[in-house]
């Protein structure tokens, strides 16, 4: 399904941007969308390995049902965090988010002196964009979930910049790999949960 | 399934079918006998004492020969000389901790060190690559959150939460390499890429972060200590030690293939700057051991010292890659560091402090601690000289400068002087602390399995243990086919008649070939003499 590549890298790079900037239910949501489109464009656009993606899907799916917020999927409260109004809004918070992520973009578009010519180009990009948008908050931010999501974006964007070179993921790869997501999400809610109700006492 | 299928697969899973048998067992002992102590026995903490002696006599019999080899279609799962020995020996360590320590969570943490175990085991029994990494990278995440889970405690939180980060920028680290070691191909046939050497430079840097970083070498070495200060012993050991280790057995033979497939000295300043780097952990590991004043942290300092060999080693595995001394030295390392924390879980649970000012005449309340404590001091001096000295001694001359070598001794030495110090305070006039603690008599199992356990991972440690003829094993080879651009190893200098060999009628009885002169055992682990 290669005319699926193009538009599954632009959301996968809006919610990875999206993902970090935004907080409660537009970052759980995008990051949804993040994790489902980055593990389609590894497993069924640059390769097709079902058992990979159903690993992949299956092992984020357990993470994020451990992950996730209670009242994420409150109806008022996902139309109000949902409105696009609100997104472009968010977006349009964090200029400096936005420019990275162009950036990355034009990065990951030019061939750079490395084998990388030889790979996928729109997989380098959206890999790169969501390295170069990831990274920063991973590195800085005080805040566990925002820490835990941002690492989700990076582990995204490194594994669709390696599949651009090298293919899919060998399948005990891919099972580390598909765990290693979910053990970020569980272990960083279980941390976060604990700090919070350790500040409380 | 016949028994024909079964047998490879209980074999080469034995860890991880025994990780997840305790998932089962602990429940069922807590349901049938209760979770309270009777007398001195708490049975779910001795039904996973036998599950821990179980996974280490397992691993012995199994064994790393071509009949634990599992073969899942594309899948193969090769236990390693090193992967089993490091079970075999982590079996019985883990089980003393688990006794020693006791306490309300002994069980868990019993099961947090089985499913540690089973990760180092899988992790060196899969082909080289980011497999292993990775799931080493996700295993220490999961045992520290494991870990510190149970209590509200803000410390431990953010021990975790620095682990996650960390864990989370090695991975791209990693990727990064594997893309850097591709282009070295390349480099060599078009000039307009960078030169092979300085490519080279590059992966070795990317792979040898990921040991320095997880090792806790310094300028890395707060996480080490933080999760020294914050998490269960158990969990400090595995996160801070036997999984870094681990990793470090894969990453020197990803750096011996390195630098066996270019020709020309590997660019940049990497291996001066890893022995530094080295050199600069011993010295400082030990300074701050000598100067703190905590049990807890003093342990940690030491452990951050063990992680400069590793450092040390990492270089070594660059500048020779067929000299077994920079594997030799990584086993002996990390039995020393959980004989300290064995003495210090110890400690802490009979006098409920780790501060060195309350614990004055602590051997001579307890003398089982202070027998721990010599055999761990015995272990780092690796007295009597024997094989892991002169490994140590090789490593330094392998780097090949003086200063570096003078000050990694002295930092050893130091460190020497920081365990003695700790020795020397439990002959002191005893504290009010330590005169008020209850003791339990000499006589019982618990003390003498201390006792027992302690002298045996002391003798490993020093060398008195023929450890080397395992512990320096090929580790199953890279992946020969990669879906796109080839990401397999130039040829290496190190013999690879390894045990993913297909085994023929005509194979002869011992499939594996030890590259070291000393021959393996029958299965390719020997911890005997």
């Amino acid at each position: 399904m290669p005319e699926l590549e193009l538009p599954l890298v632009i959301a996968a790079i809006l919610a990875g941007t999206l993902a970090v900037t935004s907080a409660g239910r537009g970052a759980w949501i995008a990051m949804v969308i993040l994790v489902v489109t980055s593990s389609a464009l590894e497993f069924a656009i640059a390769e097709l390995d079902r058992i990979g993606l159903m690993l992949r899907l299956a092992a984020i799916g357990i993470g994020l049902a451990v992950a996730i917020p209670a009242n994420l999927f409150e109806r008022a409260g996902l139309r109000r965090d949902l409105a696009l109004r609100r997104l472009v809004a968010t977006l349009g918070e964090h200029p400096v988010v936005i420019a990275s992520a162009l950036a990355g973009l034009l990065l990951g578009l030019v061939p750079l002196a490395l084998p990388i010519e030889s790979s996928s180009d729109t997989l380098r990009a959206a890999g790169i964009t969501l390295i170069v948008v990831g990274l920063p908050p991973l590195l800085t931010s005080r805040f566990i979930e925002a820490t835990s999501r941002a690492a989700v974006v990076t582990l995204a964007g490194t594994l669709l910049l390696r599949t651009s070179i090298f293919g899919a993921l060998d399948p005990l790869g891919s099972l580390a790999v598909a765990a290693g997501f979910a053990c970020i999400l569980i272990v960083g809610s279980g941390v976060a949960s604990r700090i919070s109700s350790a500040e409380e006492e | 399934m016949t028994i024909d299928d079964a047998l490879p697969l209980i074999r080469a899973l034995l860890p991880v079918l025994t990780a997840l048998a305790s998932l089962a067992l602990v429940p069922i002992v807590r349901a049938w006998r209760g979770a309270q102590s009777e007398g001195s026995v708490n049975y779910p903490t001795s039904a996973v004492q036998v599950l821990l002696l179980a996974t280490s006599a397992g691993a012995a019999l199994s064994g790393a020969g071509f009949l634990s080899t599992l073969r899942i279609g594309q899948i193969t799962i090769d236990p390693s000389e090193p992967g089993r020995l490091l079970v075999i020996l982590g079996g019985a360590v883990f089980a003393v901790i688990v006794g020693a320590g006791e306490g309300r969570r002994a069980a868990t943490m019993g099961q947090i060190a089985l499913f540690g175990l089973a990760a180092i085991d899988l992790a060196l029994a899969i082909p080289a690559g980011i497999a292993p990494i990775a799931l080493l990278l996700f295993a220490s995440l999961g045992i520290s959150g494991a870990a510190a889970s149970g209590k509200d405690d803000i410390g431990r939180a953010r021990a975790v939460f620095r682990d996650l980060r960390t864990v989370s920028l090695l991975l791209p680290t990693v990727v990064i390499a594997e893309i850097l070691r591709v282009a070295i191909s390349y480099a060599a046939v078009d000039p307009s890429y960078a030169t092979p050497a300085s490519l080279a430079a590059g992966t070795a840097l990317g792979v040898s972060l990921v040991v320095i970083v997880a090792a806790g070498v310094f300028p890395f070495h707060n996480r080490l200590i933080k999760i020294f200060e914050a998490l269960p012993i158990v969990g400090s050991l595995l996160v801070g030690v036997w999984i870094p280790s681990a990793l470090a057995l894969i990453v020197m033979g990803e750096l011996a293939t390195l630098a066996s497939s270019i020709t020309d000295p590997l660019g940049g300043a990497i291996v001066p700057g890893i022995l530094l780097a080295g050199a600069a952990t011993l010295i400082f590991g030990a300074v701050s051991a000598l100067l703190n004043d905590d049990i807890g942290e003093v342990v940690g300092y030491i452990a951050v010292g063990n992680a400069g060999w590793i450092a040390m080693a990492a270089a070594a595995a660059l500048q020779s890659p067929t000299d077994t001394s920079s594997r030799l030295i990584v086993l002996p390392g990390l039995l020393t560091i959980s004989l300290f924390g064995l003495w210090l879980v110890s400690v802490r649970r009979r006098y409920g402090t780790t501060s060195i000012s309350e614990l004055g005449g602590w051997a001579r309340r307890t003398s089982a601690n202070g027998i721990v404590l010599i055999a761990a001091i015995v272990a780092l001096a690796a007295l009597p000289p024997g094989a892991i000295l002169e490994a140590r001694l090789n490593l330094l001359i392998l780097g090949g400068n003086p200063l570096i070598g003078l000050v990694a001794v002295a930092g050893q030495l130091l460190l020497i002087v920081a365990a003695i110090r700790l020795l020397l305070v439990g002959f002191t006039p005893q504290s009010q602390t330590v005169h008020e603690a209850e003791t339990r008599p000499f006589a019982n199992i618990i003390t003498m399995s201390l006792i027992a356990g302690s002298l045996f991972v002391a003798a490993a440690a020093a060398g008195w243990l023929s450890l080397e003829s395992g512990g320096t094993g090929q580790l199953p080879p890279a992946p020969s086919v990669s879906p796109a651009v080839s990401f397999e190893p130039e040829p290496s200098t190190n013999p690879t008649v390894g045990p993913s060999v297909e085994p023929t009628p005509i194979v002869t009885p011992s499939p594996e070939i030890s590259p070291t002169a000393t021959p393996s055992g029958d299965n390719g682990v020997s911890p005997t003499p």
